[in-house]
């Protein structure tokens, strides 16, 4: 090998050597989740409310009177956003398909809070909107609209798909327990 | 020997003054505005170099007044408790407001007297993508105060990244440090906003300029009548030093001052009212500039969602990411959709192509019928209604600039 041959190989070699070594570099631009956002919601998880002076504790039957709802994590799993579910409950006999129905318990049905569309957190609404009969879900960002009597499918608005469900019992205690996983994948989806 | 000719001596000043501060610039009233925008980027570098030294990056839970909030959301609390730092954010926010609004009426002046055709391509291109990093480093600041209208803003921007087909994930994960929020995505918008964001529009600024030095400015369309023939390659205006200088100096001083009376009596967005974060969303809606994607994003109905290539094309990502970038690239094609091509040394009138005026002032009208679309609820109109005036409002415009403009030709041209 010449000199020539031999300088132009150790100059690709280095050059190489270094956008190897940066990969990593720029790899870490992707960001590191902690492990307490990491948590996923699972079976047997106790929902607890997410606001307000009753943050933390359990969500029961006695907790919301029928066409109320509520924001609600699974316990101990608050740092994850996209565990936010909406805890609502409603008349059970005007809950129909495709509601996952073995999931609810005494009309108190669960969804995921976080919009299909842009990722907002929904809200369940007392009043009734002209485009919604009551009751229903809507998202104050960019108005979508979900059934919640109805597994919260689109009944309006921008958002490409339903909110997911979470399947949830009430235990002896009367707390809300969850009983399976989400119906379909949280939040925004390409 | 005097300083001067012992500086010049070493430095050549004089061959500097002689080379470049003699640069002439055609004086009009509308040829102020990319000005503006440079002194409010200046406003925004001054101000912005105090509120980093006393803001605090990081959304770690500290113990505030009322309970646990950011650190963050607490540091632009405290700039805002004492007048000179509540003056120094007015004046950061104002300041941003101005710039974004003095580049789009920049970019419309340009549009109107046809200023984008050749040779001035590249700078048309340019002024685009500064409008772009723009509204790019204002979206990278709305995140830092960190209360609850900045973290839903910045989620709908991680939604928006997260919608785009195919690679959504991986640009929502790597532009935002991960799911968002979490503690990395506060200290990578600050990286974004206050070194990324200025470095950048400082380099692009400089080069828009060099630029214009280099290419020379338009001349009013009125020059054109009183000019030979044979000068028509002449450039007629002030020099740069001092006069021009002396121009941009009190238009400097001017900015500024309007900035700072704004800030003196307008409040901007107001921190405390919303709050630090919670799982809850607020009303919220987004600046002027982004009330048509907003719109947009309000009139898309989830049904248009479609399935190509593998990937879902969301509703969302067709709001915010399809008619956005095809209005966009539309704007940036401008040099070449427009068919005269003929190279241009002084404005046209406005009213000099039909065509030209129409399609701007058609595209004028989206914009604001998208912008209204984002008051649907307020303004008590529905959804189809606001579809039939956001398609129907640009046509009318188009159809009557053109006419108004045809006919203003055709008297011009009669006898």
């Amino acid at each position: 090998m010449d000199r020539r041959r031999f300088a132009d190989l150790s100059l690709k070699a280095g050059v190489a050597a270094a956008v190897a070594s940066a990969i990593p570099g720029v790899l870490t631009l992707r960001g590191k989740a902690r492990e307490s956002a990491t948590r996923a919601v699972a079976v047997g998880d106790r929902l607890v409310f997410a606001l307000g002076q009753n943050s933390g504790q359990p969500v029961t039957r006695g907790s919301f009177s029928q066409n109320e709802a509520v924001l609600a994590y699974p316990e101990n799993k608050s740092d994850n956003h996209e565990n936010l579910v909406l805890v609502c409950k409603l008349n059970p006999t005007a809950l129909v398909e495709p509601t996952d129905l073995t999931g609810t318990a005494e009309g108190v049905v669960a969804y995921s809070a976080i919009c299909t569309h842009l990722g907002c957190t929904v809200r369940f609404t007392e009043e009734p909107m002209d485009a919604a009969p009551f009751p229903h879900i809507h998202c104050p960002c960019h108005a979508a609209l979900f059934d919640p009597q109805k597994g919260g499918m689109v009944m309006g608005g921008p958002a490409p798909r339903p909110l997911p469900q979470l399947p949830v019992r009430l235990n002896e205690n009367g707390e809300v327990v969850v009983s399976g996983p989400f119906s379909s994948p949280v939040g925004v989806q390409a | 020997m005097s300083i001067a000719t012992w500086l010049d001596e070493r430095l050549g000043l004089e061959r500097f003054r002689a080379k470049y501060l003699g640069k002439p610039f055609p004086v009009h009233s509308t040829f102020f505005l990319g000005e503006i925008a440079l002194f409010c980027f200046v406003i925004l570098v001054g101000t912005g170099m105090y509120l980093a030294l006393v803001y605090e990056p990081s959304a770690a839970s500290i113990t505030g007044g009322a309970g646990p909030m950011p650190a963050a959301y607490a540091s632009v609390v405290a700039i805002d408790s004492h007048p000179f730092g509540a003056l120094v954010r007015r004046m950061h926010h104002w300041a941003a407001q101005l710039m974004i609004a003095s580049i789009v009426l920049h970019m419309l002046r340009i549009y109107f007297t046809a200023s984008y055709r050749k040779p001035r391509e590249v700078n048309w291109i340019l002024g685009l993508v500064l409008l772009g990093a723009t509204i790019g480093a204002s979206f990278a600041g709305y995140l830092l105060p960190y209360d609850q209208f900045s973290v839903t803003a910045t989620a709908i921007g991680y939604g928006i990244a997260r919608s785009i087909p195919w690679i959504g994930s991986l640009v929502a994960d790597y532009g935002f440090a991960g799911q968002f929020p979490s503690p990395s995505s506060v200290p990578r918008f600050f990286a974004y906003h206050v070194v990324w964001a200025p470095l950048a529009l400082s380099a692009l600024i400089a080069l828009h300029l060099v630029i214009v030095l280099k290419q020379k400015h338009t001349e009013p369309a009125d020059a054109k009548a009183t000019r030979a023939a044979a000068d028509a390659h002449l450039i007629e205006g002030v020099p740069l030093w001092p006069q021009q200088a002396a121009l941009m100096a009190v238009l400097m001083l001017v900015v500024i001052a309007v900035t700072a009376l704004l800030s003196a009596f307008l409040p901007v967005h107001p921190v405390e009212f919303y709050g630090p974060p919670q799982p809850m969303t607020p009303e919220v809606k987004p600046d002027w500039y982004l009330l048509w994607v907003y719109g947009a994003l309000r009139l898309i109905p989830g049904g248009l969602s479609f399935r190509f290539l593998g990937a879902t094309i969301g509703s969302e990502a067709i709001g915010a990411m399809l008619v956005p970038g095809i209005l966009s690239l539309a704007i940036v094609l401008a040099p070449w959709l427009d068919r005269s091509t003929s190279s241009l040394y002084y404005a046209e009138s406005p009213m000099a192509s039909p065509s030209r005026l129409g399609f701007g002032l058609a595209a004028i009208t989206l914009f604001l019928a998208l912008s209204v679309a984002g008051f649907g609820e307020e303004l008590g109109l529905s959804v189809p209604v606001l579809w039939v005036i956001t398609i129907v409002a640009p046509l009318l415009a188009f159809g009557g600039a053109y006419l108004l403009a045809k006919r203003r030709g055709e008297k011009a041209g009669a006898p």
